[in-house]
Protein backbone atom coordinates (compact mmCIF):
# COMPACT_ATOMS: atom_id res chain seq x y z
CA UNK A 1 0.00 0.00 0.00
CA UNK A 2 1.33 3.41 -0.95
CA UNK A 3 0.59 6.35 1.31
CA UNK A 4 0.21 9.92 0.05
CA UNK A 5 2.61 11.17 2.74
CA UNK A 6 6.01 10.06 4.01
CA UNK A 7 5.96 7.12 6.44
CA UNK A 8 8.73 5.62 8.55
CA UNK A 9 10.33 9.01 9.18
CA UNK A 10 9.73 12.27 10.97
CA UNK A 11 7.96 15.28 9.55
CA UNK A 12 7.25 18.86 10.64
CA UNK A 13 3.45 19.14 10.62
CA UNK A 14 0.41 20.66 12.33
CA UNK A 15 -1.66 18.75 14.87
CA UNK A 16 -4.64 18.72 12.51
CA UNK A 17 -2.50 17.27 9.73
CA UNK A 18 -1.12 14.65 12.13
CA UNK A 19 -4.68 13.59 13.02
CA UNK A 20 -5.59 13.15 9.36
CA UNK A 21 -2.47 11.11 8.56
CA UNK A 22 -2.90 8.96 11.67
CA UNK A 23 -6.53 8.28 10.75
CA UNK A 24 -5.47 7.05 7.31
CA UNK A 25 -2.78 4.84 8.87
CA UNK A 26 -5.36 3.52 11.37
CA UNK A 27 -7.44 2.34 8.43
CA UNK A 28 -9.98 5.16 8.25
CA UNK A 29 -11.45 5.17 4.75
CA UNK A 30 -14.52 7.34 5.21
CA UNK A 31 -14.49 10.95 6.30
CA UNK A 32 -17.50 13.25 6.34
CA UNK A 33 -17.28 16.81 7.57
CA UNK A 34 -18.21 20.44 7.42
CA UNK A 35 -15.42 23.01 7.51
CA UNK A 36 -14.88 24.96 10.71
CA UNK A 37 -11.94 26.78 12.28
CA UNK A 38 -9.74 25.37 13.86
CA UNK A 39 -10.54 21.87 12.52
CA UNK A 40 -10.66 22.63 8.78
CA UNK A 41 -7.11 21.47 8.12
CA UNK A 42 -8.16 17.93 9.03
CA UNK A 43 -10.84 18.07 6.36
CA UNK A 44 -8.45 19.62 3.84
CA UNK A 45 -5.95 16.83 4.40
CA UNK A 46 -8.66 14.15 4.19
CA UNK A 47 -9.99 15.64 0.95
CA UNK A 48 -6.48 15.43 -0.45
CA UNK A 49 -5.50 11.98 0.84
CA UNK A 50 -8.70 9.90 0.73
CA UNK A 51 -8.98 9.58 -3.06
CA UNK A 52 -5.35 8.41 -3.12
CA UNK A 53 -6.01 5.52 -0.70
CA UNK A 54 -9.33 4.46 -2.28
CA UNK A 55 -11.24 6.16 0.53
CA UNK A 56 -14.03 8.70 0.58
CA UNK A 57 -14.00 12.24 1.90
CA UNK A 58 -17.29 14.04 1.58
CA UNK A 59 -18.51 17.51 2.54
CA UNK A 60 -21.96 17.26 4.08
CA UNK A 61 -24.48 20.07 4.42
CA UNK A 62 -23.76 20.46 8.13
CA UNK A 63 -22.40 18.70 11.20
CA UNK A 64 -25.62 16.80 11.92
CA UNK A 65 -25.31 15.13 8.55
CA UNK A 66 -21.55 14.63 8.93
CA UNK A 67 -21.82 12.44 12.01
CA UNK A 68 -24.89 10.69 10.55
CA UNK A 69 -22.85 9.83 7.46
CA UNK A 70 -19.98 8.31 9.42
CA UNK A 71 -22.39 6.23 11.49
CA UNK A 72 -23.82 4.84 8.27
CA UNK A 73 -20.34 4.22 6.87
CA UNK A 74 -19.38 2.34 10.02
CA UNK A 75 -22.39 0.03 9.64
CA UNK A 76 -21.20 -0.98 6.19
CA UNK A 77 -17.82 -1.80 7.67
CA UNK A 78 -15.68 1.32 7.22
CA UNK A 79 -13.56 2.90 9.89
CA UNK A 80 -14.99 6.40 9.84
CA UNK A 81 -14.23 9.82 11.29
CA UNK A 82 -15.50 13.37 11.40
CA UNK A 83 -13.87 16.47 12.88
CA UNK A 84 -15.31 19.73 14.06
CA UNK A 85 -15.09 22.43 16.71
CA UNK A 86 -17.46 23.60 19.47
CA UNK A 87 -20.35 24.94 17.38
CA UNK A 88 -20.36 21.84 15.17
CA UNK A 89 -19.77 19.54 18.13
CA UNK A 90 -22.96 20.93 19.70
CA UNK A 91 -24.86 20.00 16.55
CA UNK A 92 -23.45 16.46 16.70
CA UNK A 93 -24.79 15.71 20.16
CA UNK A 94 -28.04 14.14 18.97
CA UNK A 95 -26.38 11.62 16.68
CA UNK A 96 -23.54 11.03 19.12
CA UNK A 97 -26.23 9.60 21.37
CA UNK A 98 -27.49 7.53 18.46
CA UNK A 99 -23.97 6.15 17.92
CA UNK A 100 -23.72 5.25 21.60
CA UNK A 101 -27.15 3.60 21.62
CA UNK A 102 -26.48 1.65 18.41
CA UNK A 103 -22.92 0.82 19.56
CA UNK A 104 -21.33 2.19 16.42
CA UNK A 105 -17.54 2.53 16.30
CA UNK A 106 -16.74 6.07 15.13
CA UNK A 107 -14.11 8.68 15.88
CA UNK A 108 -15.21 12.28 16.43
CA UNK A 109 -12.51 14.93 16.68
CA UNK A 110 -13.35 18.13 18.53
CA UNK A 111 -10.67 20.78 18.05
CA UNK A 112 -11.83 23.04 20.85
CA UNK A 113 -12.12 26.79 20.50
CA UNK A 114 -13.59 29.29 22.94
CA UNK A 115 -17.36 29.25 23.31
CA UNK A 116 -20.21 29.29 23.95
CA UNK A 117 -21.72 29.75 20.50
CA UNK A 118 -19.27 30.92 17.82
CA UNK A 119 -17.06 32.46 20.53
CA UNK A 120 -13.41 32.94 19.56
CA UNK A 121 -12.95 30.89 16.37
CA UNK A 122 -9.16 31.02 16.18
CA UNK A 123 -8.35 30.60 19.87
CA UNK A 124 -7.96 27.52 22.03
CA UNK A 125 -10.06 26.43 24.99
CA UNK A 126 -10.93 23.38 27.03
CA UNK A 127 -14.55 24.31 27.46
CA UNK A 128 -16.01 21.17 25.87
CA UNK A 129 -14.81 18.60 28.41
CA UNK A 130 -18.16 18.11 30.10
CA UNK A 131 -19.94 18.30 26.75
CA UNK A 132 -17.71 15.56 25.32
CA UNK A 133 -18.61 13.33 28.26
CA UNK A 134 -22.19 14.35 29.00
CA UNK A 135 -23.32 16.47 26.03
CA UNK A 136 -25.74 13.92 24.66
CA UNK A 137 -28.78 13.07 26.71
CA UNK A 138 -29.53 9.91 28.62
CA UNK A 139 -27.39 7.53 30.64
CA UNK A 140 -24.32 6.48 28.73
CA UNK A 141 -20.56 6.14 28.62
CA UNK A 142 -17.98 6.71 25.92
CA UNK A 143 -14.25 7.38 25.63
CA UNK A 144 -12.55 10.80 25.53
CA UNK A 145 -8.83 11.22 24.72
CA UNK A 146 -6.84 14.43 25.26
CA UNK A 147 -3.55 14.96 23.38
CA UNK A 148 -1.03 17.60 24.48
CA UNK A 149 1.44 17.51 21.60
CA UNK A 150 1.37 16.96 17.86
CA UNK A 151 2.97 13.54 18.40
CA UNK A 152 0.23 12.66 20.87
CA UNK A 153 -2.44 13.90 18.46
CA UNK A 154 -1.00 11.41 15.98
CA UNK A 155 -0.64 8.51 18.44
CA UNK A 156 -4.01 9.07 20.11
CA UNK A 157 -5.87 9.20 16.81
CA UNK A 158 -4.66 5.68 16.08
CA UNK A 159 -5.61 4.65 19.61
CA UNK A 160 -9.04 6.29 19.19
CA UNK A 161 -9.78 4.03 16.22
CA UNK A 162 -8.51 0.97 18.06
CA UNK A 163 -10.64 1.69 21.12
CA UNK A 164 -13.72 2.46 18.99
CA UNK A 165 -13.35 -0.88 17.20
CA UNK A 166 -12.53 -2.87 20.32
CA UNK A 167 -15.41 -1.54 22.42
CA UNK A 168 -17.89 -0.79 19.61
CA UNK A 169 -18.32 2.76 20.78
CA UNK A 170 -17.84 6.35 19.69
CA UNK A 171 -14.49 7.78 20.78
CA UNK A 172 -13.93 11.52 21.09
CA UNK A 173 -10.49 12.92 20.35
CA UNK A 174 -10.73 16.12 22.38
CA UNK A 175 -8.01 18.48 21.30
CA UNK A 176 -7.84 22.25 20.87
CA UNK A 177 -6.90 25.06 18.50
CA UNK A 178 -3.40 25.22 19.93
CA UNK A 179 -2.51 21.55 19.34
CA UNK A 180 -4.45 21.59 16.06
CA UNK A 181 -2.56 24.51 14.56
CA UNK A 182 0.82 24.01 16.22
CA UNK A 183 3.62 22.51 14.16
CA UNK A 184 6.08 20.08 15.72
CA UNK A 185 8.39 17.35 14.61
CA UNK A 186 6.41 14.08 14.57
CA UNK A 187 7.66 10.54 14.15
CA UNK A 188 5.45 8.70 11.71
CA UNK A 189 6.05 4.96 12.10
CA UNK A 190 6.17 2.38 9.34
CA UNK A 191 2.60 1.15 8.74
CA UNK A 192 3.62 -2.46 9.51
CA UNK A 193 4.75 -1.36 12.98
CA UNK A 194 1.34 0.11 13.87
CA UNK A 195 -0.90 -2.21 15.83
CA UNK A 196 -4.46 -2.03 14.51
CA UNK A 197 -7.67 -3.37 16.01
CA UNK A 198 -10.73 -4.40 14.03
CA UNK A 199 -14.25 -4.83 15.35
CA UNK A 200 -15.53 -8.27 16.21
CA UNK A 201 -17.75 -9.68 13.45
CA UNK A 202 -20.38 -12.42 13.89
CA UNK A 203 -18.78 -15.85 13.43
CA UNK A 204 -21.98 -17.34 12.00
CA UNK A 205 -25.65 -16.70 11.34
CA UNK A 206 -26.60 -17.57 14.91
CA UNK A 207 -24.26 -14.92 16.36
CA UNK A 208 -25.50 -12.38 13.84
CA UNK A 209 -28.97 -12.68 15.33
CA UNK A 210 -27.78 -10.91 18.49
CA UNK A 211 -26.05 -7.68 17.47
CA UNK A 212 -26.97 -6.11 20.83
CA UNK A 213 -26.59 -9.01 23.23
CA UNK A 214 -23.76 -10.20 25.39
CA UNK A 215 -23.24 -13.51 23.62
CA UNK A 216 -19.50 -13.71 24.39
CA UNK A 217 -19.81 -12.62 28.02
CA UNK A 218 -17.47 -9.67 27.43
CA UNK A 219 -20.27 -7.09 27.12
CA UNK A 220 -19.27 -6.36 23.51
CA UNK A 221 -21.52 -7.94 20.86
CA UNK A 222 -20.15 -8.76 17.41
CA UNK A 223 -21.26 -6.23 14.81
CA UNK A 224 -22.99 -7.56 11.69
CA UNK A 225 -22.02 -5.48 8.68
CA UNK A 226 -24.70 -4.46 6.22
CA UNK A 227 -24.35 -6.18 2.90
CA UNK A 228 -22.60 -9.24 4.34
CA UNK A 229 -25.62 -11.51 4.31
CA UNK A 230 -27.35 -10.81 7.59
CA UNK A 231 -30.58 -8.98 8.29
CA UNK A 232 -30.00 -6.47 11.07
CA UNK A 233 -32.25 -3.92 12.69
CA UNK A 234 -30.56 -0.80 14.05
CA UNK A 235 -32.51 1.73 16.09
CA UNK A 236 -32.00 4.50 18.59
CA UNK A 237 -35.04 3.27 20.46
CA UNK A 238 -34.45 0.96 23.38
CA UNK A 239 -34.03 -2.47 21.81
CA UNK A 240 -33.62 -6.09 22.80
CA UNK A 241 -30.64 -8.29 22.03
CA UNK A 242 -31.86 -8.80 18.48
CA UNK A 243 -32.22 -5.06 17.92
CA UNK A 244 -36.01 -4.99 17.97
CA UNK A 245 -37.56 -1.87 19.56
CA UNK A 246 -38.87 -2.55 23.09
CA UNK A 247 -39.71 0.84 24.45
CA UNK A 248 -41.75 0.23 27.58
CA UNK A 249 -40.00 -2.73 29.19
CA UNK A 250 -37.93 -1.44 32.13
CA UNK A 251 -35.88 -4.61 32.38
CA UNK A 252 -34.81 -4.58 28.74
CA UNK A 253 -33.88 -0.90 28.96
CA UNK A 254 -31.91 -1.49 32.13
CA UNK A 255 -30.05 -4.46 30.70
CA UNK A 256 -29.11 -2.61 27.50
CA UNK A 257 -27.96 0.64 29.08
CA UNK A 258 -26.13 -1.11 31.89
CA UNK A 259 -24.15 -3.14 29.36
CA UNK A 260 -23.37 -0.06 27.23
CA UNK A 261 -22.06 1.73 30.33
CA UNK A 262 -20.29 -1.30 31.76
CA UNK A 263 -18.40 -2.27 28.62
CA UNK A 264 -16.51 0.99 29.19
CA UNK A 265 -16.53 1.13 33.01
CA UNK A 266 -15.49 -2.49 33.55
CA UNK A 267 -12.60 -2.03 31.12
CA UNK A 268 -11.36 1.21 32.66
CA UNK A 269 -7.93 -0.22 33.36
CA UNK A 270 -7.43 -1.06 29.69
CA UNK A 271 -8.74 2.28 28.45
CA UNK A 272 -7.34 4.80 30.91
CA UNK A 273 -3.93 6.19 30.09
CA UNK A 274 -1.88 8.73 32.02
CA UNK A 275 1.66 9.87 32.76
CA UNK A 276 3.18 11.08 35.98
CA UNK A 277 6.02 13.49 36.47
CA UNK A 278 7.82 13.87 39.82
CA UNK A 279 4.68 12.59 41.54
CA UNK A 280 6.21 9.85 43.76
CA UNK A 281 7.36 12.10 46.61
CA UNK A 282 5.12 15.06 45.82
CA UNK A 283 3.37 17.03 48.52
CA UNK A 284 1.44 19.09 46.00
CA UNK A 285 -0.10 17.59 42.86
CA UNK A 286 -1.15 19.18 39.62
CA UNK A 287 -3.72 17.29 37.57
CA UNK A 288 -3.73 18.40 33.98
CA UNK A 289 -4.66 17.25 30.48
CA UNK A 290 -4.26 18.38 26.90
CA UNK A 291 -2.31 21.47 25.96
CA UNK A 292 -2.14 22.86 29.52
CA UNK A 293 -0.19 19.78 30.67
CA UNK A 294 2.85 21.13 28.82
CA UNK A 295 2.89 24.28 30.91
CA UNK A 296 2.20 22.15 33.99
CA UNK A 297 5.38 20.09 33.43
CA UNK A 298 7.41 23.29 33.33
CA UNK A 299 5.55 24.60 36.38
CA UNK A 300 6.45 21.44 38.36
CA UNK A 301 10.13 21.95 37.53
CA UNK A 302 9.95 25.61 38.55
CA UNK A 303 8.13 24.81 41.82
CA UNK A 304 10.71 22.13 42.67
CA UNK A 305 13.39 24.73 42.02
CA UNK A 306 11.76 26.92 44.64
CA UNK A 307 11.56 24.15 47.21
CA UNK A 308 7.92 23.17 46.74
CA UNK A 309 7.63 19.41 46.19
CA UNK A 310 5.23 19.42 43.26
CA UNK A 311 4.28 16.57 40.95
CA UNK A 312 2.10 16.15 37.89
CA UNK A 313 -0.57 13.71 36.84
CA UNK A 314 -1.14 14.17 33.11
CA UNK A 315 -4.35 12.53 31.94
CA UNK A 316 -4.37 11.23 28.38
CA UNK A 317 -7.92 9.94 28.81
CA UNK A 318 -10.47 12.06 30.69
CA UNK A 319 -13.33 9.57 30.36
CA UNK A 320 -13.66 6.95 31.72
CA UNK A 321 -12.27 8.61 34.84
CA UNK A 322 -10.16 6.94 37.53
CA UNK A 323 -11.68 8.38 40.70
CA UNK A 324 -9.80 5.83 42.83
CA UNK A 325 -6.41 6.94 41.51
CA UNK A 326 -7.23 10.57 42.37
CA UNK A 327 -8.21 9.50 45.89
CA UNK A 328 -4.84 7.74 46.31
CA UNK A 329 -3.01 10.88 45.22
CA UNK A 330 -5.19 12.94 47.57
CA UNK A 331 -4.09 10.71 50.43
CA UNK A 332 -0.46 11.47 49.59
CA UNK A 333 -0.54 15.22 48.93
CA UNK A 334 -2.16 18.04 50.83
CA UNK A 335 -3.39 19.93 47.77
CA UNK A 336 -4.31 19.18 44.16
CA UNK A 337 -4.33 21.95 41.58
CA UNK A 338 -6.30 21.70 38.35
CA UNK A 339 -5.28 24.23 35.69
CA UNK A 340 -7.87 24.25 32.92
CA UNK A 341 -8.71 26.53 30.00
CA UNK A 342 -12.26 26.87 31.28
CA UNK A 343 -14.01 27.97 34.46
CA UNK A 344 -13.87 24.53 36.06
CA UNK A 345 -14.88 21.26 34.40
CA UNK A 346 -12.46 18.39 35.05
CA UNK A 347 -11.94 20.11 38.41
CA UNK A 348 -15.28 18.71 39.56
CA UNK A 349 -14.28 15.14 38.72
CA UNK A 350 -10.97 15.58 40.53
CA UNK A 351 -12.77 17.00 43.53
CA UNK A 352 -15.11 14.02 43.60
CA UNK A 353 -12.14 11.66 43.30
CA UNK A 354 -10.18 13.43 46.06
CA UNK A 355 -13.10 12.67 48.34
CA UNK A 356 -12.17 15.37 50.84
CA UNK A 357 -8.71 13.91 51.47
CA UNK A 358 -6.88 16.87 49.95
CA UNK A 359 -7.76 20.41 49.10
CA UNK A 360 -8.61 20.74 45.39
CA UNK A 361 -8.02 24.12 43.78
CA UNK A 362 -9.00 25.25 40.31
CA UNK A 363 -6.64 27.38 38.23
CA UNK A 364 -9.02 28.63 35.54
CA UNK A 365 -8.13 30.60 32.43
CA UNK A 366 -10.37 31.64 29.53
CA UNK A 367 -9.97 33.98 26.60
CA UNK A 368 -7.86 31.88 24.27
CA UNK A 369 -4.37 31.78 25.76
CA UNK A 370 -2.85 28.71 27.37
CA UNK A 371 -1.71 29.08 30.99
CA UNK A 372 1.95 30.02 31.13
CA UNK A 373 4.08 27.92 33.52
CA UNK A 374 4.62 31.12 35.53
CA UNK A 375 0.87 31.58 35.99
CA UNK A 376 0.49 28.04 37.35
CA UNK A 377 3.48 28.54 39.68
CA UNK A 378 2.06 31.83 40.92
CA UNK A 379 -1.38 30.33 41.59
CA UNK A 380 0.11 27.35 43.45
CA UNK A 381 2.40 29.56 45.55
CA UNK A 382 -0.40 31.96 46.43
CA UNK A 383 -2.55 29.08 47.71
CA UNK A 384 0.33 27.31 49.44
CA UNK A 385 0.94 30.50 51.43
CA UNK A 386 -2.66 30.91 52.44
CA UNK A 387 -2.90 27.55 54.28
CA UNK B 1 15.86 30.28 21.22
CA UNK B 2 12.56 32.10 20.88
CA UNK B 3 11.87 33.90 17.62
CA UNK B 4 8.72 35.89 16.96
CA UNK B 5 7.56 37.29 13.62
CA UNK B 6 4.93 40.02 13.80
CA UNK B 7 3.12 41.81 11.03
CA UNK B 8 -0.30 42.09 9.47
CA UNK B 9 -2.34 39.47 7.64
CA UNK B 10 -1.17 39.02 4.04
CA UNK B 11 2.54 39.57 4.71
CA UNK B 12 3.30 35.86 4.92
CA UNK B 13 4.34 36.10 8.54
CA UNK B 14 3.13 32.57 9.37
CA UNK B 15 4.91 31.06 6.36
CA UNK B 16 8.17 32.68 7.47
CA UNK B 17 7.72 31.01 10.86
CA UNK B 18 6.86 27.66 9.31
CA UNK B 19 9.93 27.72 7.08
CA UNK B 20 12.24 28.66 9.93
CA UNK B 21 10.66 25.83 11.97
CA UNK B 22 11.04 23.34 9.15
CA UNK B 23 14.70 24.34 8.74
CA UNK B 24 15.27 23.63 12.43
CA UNK B 25 13.47 20.26 12.10
CA UNK B 26 15.69 19.43 9.12
CA UNK B 27 18.69 20.01 11.38
CA UNK B 28 17.21 17.57 13.90
CA UNK B 29 16.44 20.23 16.49
CA UNK B 30 13.26 20.25 18.56
CA UNK B 31 10.94 22.94 17.38
CA UNK B 32 7.48 24.24 18.15
CA UNK B 33 5.80 26.65 15.78
CA UNK B 34 2.56 28.41 16.66
CA UNK B 35 0.67 31.38 15.31
CA UNK B 36 -1.81 33.97 16.37
CA UNK B 37 -3.92 35.93 13.96
CA UNK B 38 -7.27 37.69 13.89
CA UNK B 39 -10.12 36.16 11.88
CA UNK B 40 -9.63 38.79 9.16
CA UNK B 41 -7.49 37.22 6.42
CA UNK B 42 -5.89 40.55 5.57
CA UNK B 43 -5.12 43.62 7.63
CA UNK B 44 -5.41 42.21 11.15
CA UNK B 45 -2.36 41.42 13.25
CA UNK B 46 -0.48 38.23 12.46
CA UNK B 47 2.13 36.61 14.68
CA UNK B 48 4.24 33.50 14.14
CA UNK B 49 6.29 32.03 16.98
CA UNK B 50 9.16 29.61 16.61
CA UNK B 51 10.87 28.02 19.59
CA UNK B 52 14.00 26.05 18.81
CA UNK B 53 15.94 23.94 21.29
CA UNK B 54 18.09 20.86 21.69
CA UNK B 55 15.99 19.97 24.77
CA UNK B 56 12.29 19.02 24.86
CA UNK B 57 10.10 22.10 24.51
CA UNK B 58 7.18 22.65 26.86
CA UNK B 59 6.57 26.26 25.89
CA UNK B 60 3.97 26.97 23.25
CA UNK B 61 4.20 30.63 22.55
CA UNK B 62 7.03 33.05 22.79
CA UNK B 63 6.99 34.67 26.19
CA UNK B 64 10.47 36.20 26.21
CA UNK B 65 11.60 36.60 22.63
CA UNK B 66 15.29 36.51 21.83
CA UNK B 67 14.48 37.92 18.43
CA UNK B 68 11.46 39.91 17.27
CA UNK B 69 11.02 40.51 13.54
CA UNK B 70 8.43 43.26 12.97
CA UNK B 71 7.15 43.81 9.44
CA UNK B 72 4.37 46.27 10.26
CA UNK B 73 3.72 48.89 12.92
CA UNK B 74 0.56 47.08 14.12
CA UNK B 75 2.54 43.89 14.57
CA UNK B 76 5.25 45.72 16.46
CA UNK B 77 2.81 47.50 18.73
CA UNK B 78 1.03 44.23 19.55
CA UNK B 79 4.18 42.31 20.43
CA UNK B 80 6.93 44.70 21.57
CA UNK B 81 6.33 43.78 25.22
CA UNK B 82 7.33 40.18 24.55
CA UNK B 83 10.89 41.04 23.46
CA UNK B 84 13.60 40.51 26.06
CA UNK B 85 15.31 43.65 27.25
CA UNK B 86 18.56 42.53 25.61
CA UNK B 87 16.68 40.87 22.73
CA UNK B 88 17.29 41.61 19.08
CA UNK B 89 14.71 43.76 17.27
CA UNK B 90 14.66 43.48 13.49
CA UNK B 91 12.27 45.75 11.59
CA UNK B 92 11.22 46.81 8.13
CA UNK B 93 12.72 50.28 8.45
CA UNK B 94 10.19 51.82 6.01
CA UNK B 95 7.15 50.53 7.84
CA UNK B 96 8.03 50.30 11.52
CA UNK B 97 9.12 53.12 13.77
CA UNK B 98 10.31 51.42 16.95
CA UNK B 99 10.79 53.13 20.30
CA UNK B 100 13.91 51.15 21.18
CA UNK B 101 17.19 50.01 19.65
CA UNK B 102 16.82 48.04 16.43
CA UNK B 103 18.44 46.81 13.25
CA UNK B 104 16.83 46.16 9.91
CA UNK B 105 16.37 47.16 6.31
CA UNK B 106 13.50 48.25 4.07
CA UNK B 107 12.44 44.61 3.54
CA UNK B 108 9.26 45.32 1.57
CA UNK B 109 11.07 47.70 -0.75
CA UNK B 110 13.88 45.17 -1.23
CA UNK B 111 11.29 42.50 -2.04
CA UNK B 112 9.61 44.70 -4.65
CA UNK B 113 12.96 45.62 -6.20
CA UNK B 114 14.27 42.07 -6.51
CA UNK B 115 11.21 39.94 -7.25
CA UNK B 116 8.68 42.57 -8.20
CA UNK B 117 6.37 41.10 -5.57
CA UNK B 118 5.96 42.80 -2.18
CA UNK B 119 4.58 39.51 -0.87
CA UNK B 120 8.09 38.02 -0.79
CA UNK B 121 8.90 40.40 2.08
CA UNK B 122 8.65 37.42 4.45
CA UNK B 123 11.55 35.65 2.73
CA UNK B 124 13.68 38.80 2.65
CA UNK B 125 13.18 39.28 6.38
CA UNK B 126 13.85 35.60 7.04
CA UNK B 127 17.13 35.80 5.12
CA UNK B 128 18.16 38.85 7.12
CA UNK B 129 17.31 37.08 10.39
CA UNK B 130 19.27 33.94 9.50
CA UNK B 131 22.33 35.97 8.49
CA UNK B 132 22.23 38.04 11.67
CA UNK B 133 21.59 35.21 14.15
CA UNK B 134 22.88 32.00 12.56
CA UNK B 135 20.05 30.17 14.36
CA UNK B 136 19.89 27.68 11.48
CA UNK B 137 22.04 27.11 8.42
CA UNK B 138 21.31 28.96 5.20
CA UNK B 139 21.13 25.63 3.33
CA UNK B 140 18.50 24.23 5.72
CA UNK B 141 16.28 27.24 5.10
CA UNK B 142 16.71 26.90 1.36
CA UNK B 143 15.65 23.25 1.58
CA UNK B 144 12.66 24.24 3.73
CA UNK B 145 11.67 26.92 1.19
CA UNK B 146 11.72 24.33 -1.61
CA UNK B 147 9.45 22.08 0.45
CA UNK B 148 7.00 24.67 1.69
CA UNK B 149 6.32 27.39 -0.86
CA UNK B 150 3.71 26.85 -3.60
CA UNK B 151 5.03 24.95 -6.62
CA UNK B 152 6.48 27.25 -9.23
CA UNK B 153 7.36 29.98 -6.76
CA UNK B 154 10.53 28.37 -5.39
CA UNK B 155 12.74 30.57 -7.57
CA UNK B 156 11.42 33.95 -6.51
CA UNK B 157 11.21 32.92 -2.87
CA UNK B 158 14.80 31.69 -2.85
CA UNK B 159 15.88 34.89 -4.61
CA UNK B 160 14.12 37.01 -2.00
CA UNK B 161 15.63 34.94 0.82
CA UNK B 162 19.16 35.37 -0.58
CA UNK B 163 18.73 39.13 -0.99
CA UNK B 164 17.72 39.37 2.65
CA UNK B 165 20.60 37.11 3.66
CA UNK B 166 23.12 39.27 1.77
CA UNK B 167 21.64 42.39 3.35
CA UNK B 168 22.06 40.77 6.77
CA UNK B 169 25.74 40.04 6.11
CA UNK B 170 26.47 43.72 5.44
Amino acid sequence: MRYPFPVGKSDFIQGDEAIARAAILAGCRFYAGYPITPASEIFEAMALYMPLVDGVSIQMEDELASIAAIIGASWVGAKAMTATSGPGFSLMMENLGYAIMTETPIVVVDVQRSGPSTGQPTLAAQGDVMQAIWGTHGDHSLIVLTPATVQEAFDMTIRAFNLAEKYRTPVILLTDAEVGHMRERVNIPNPEDIELVYRKLPANEEEAKYPFGDIHGDLIPPMPIFGKGYRTYVTGLTHDEKGRPKTVDAEIHHKLIERIVNKIEKNKKDIIDYETFELDDAEVAIVSYGIVARSAIRAVKMLRGEGIKAGLLKLNVVWPFDFEMIEKIAEQVHAIYVPEMNLGQLYHLVKEGANGKARVELIPKIGGEVHTPQEIVKAVKRCEKCI
Amino acid sequence: MQVRFAGIGGQGVVLAGVILGEAAAIEGLNVVQTQDYSSASRGGHSIADVIISKDPIYDLIVTKADVLVALAQLGYNTTKGSLKEDGLLIVDTDLVKPDREFIGAPFTRLAEETTGIALTVNMVALGYLVAKTGVVKKESVEEAIRRRVPKGTEGINLKAFRVGYEEGLK
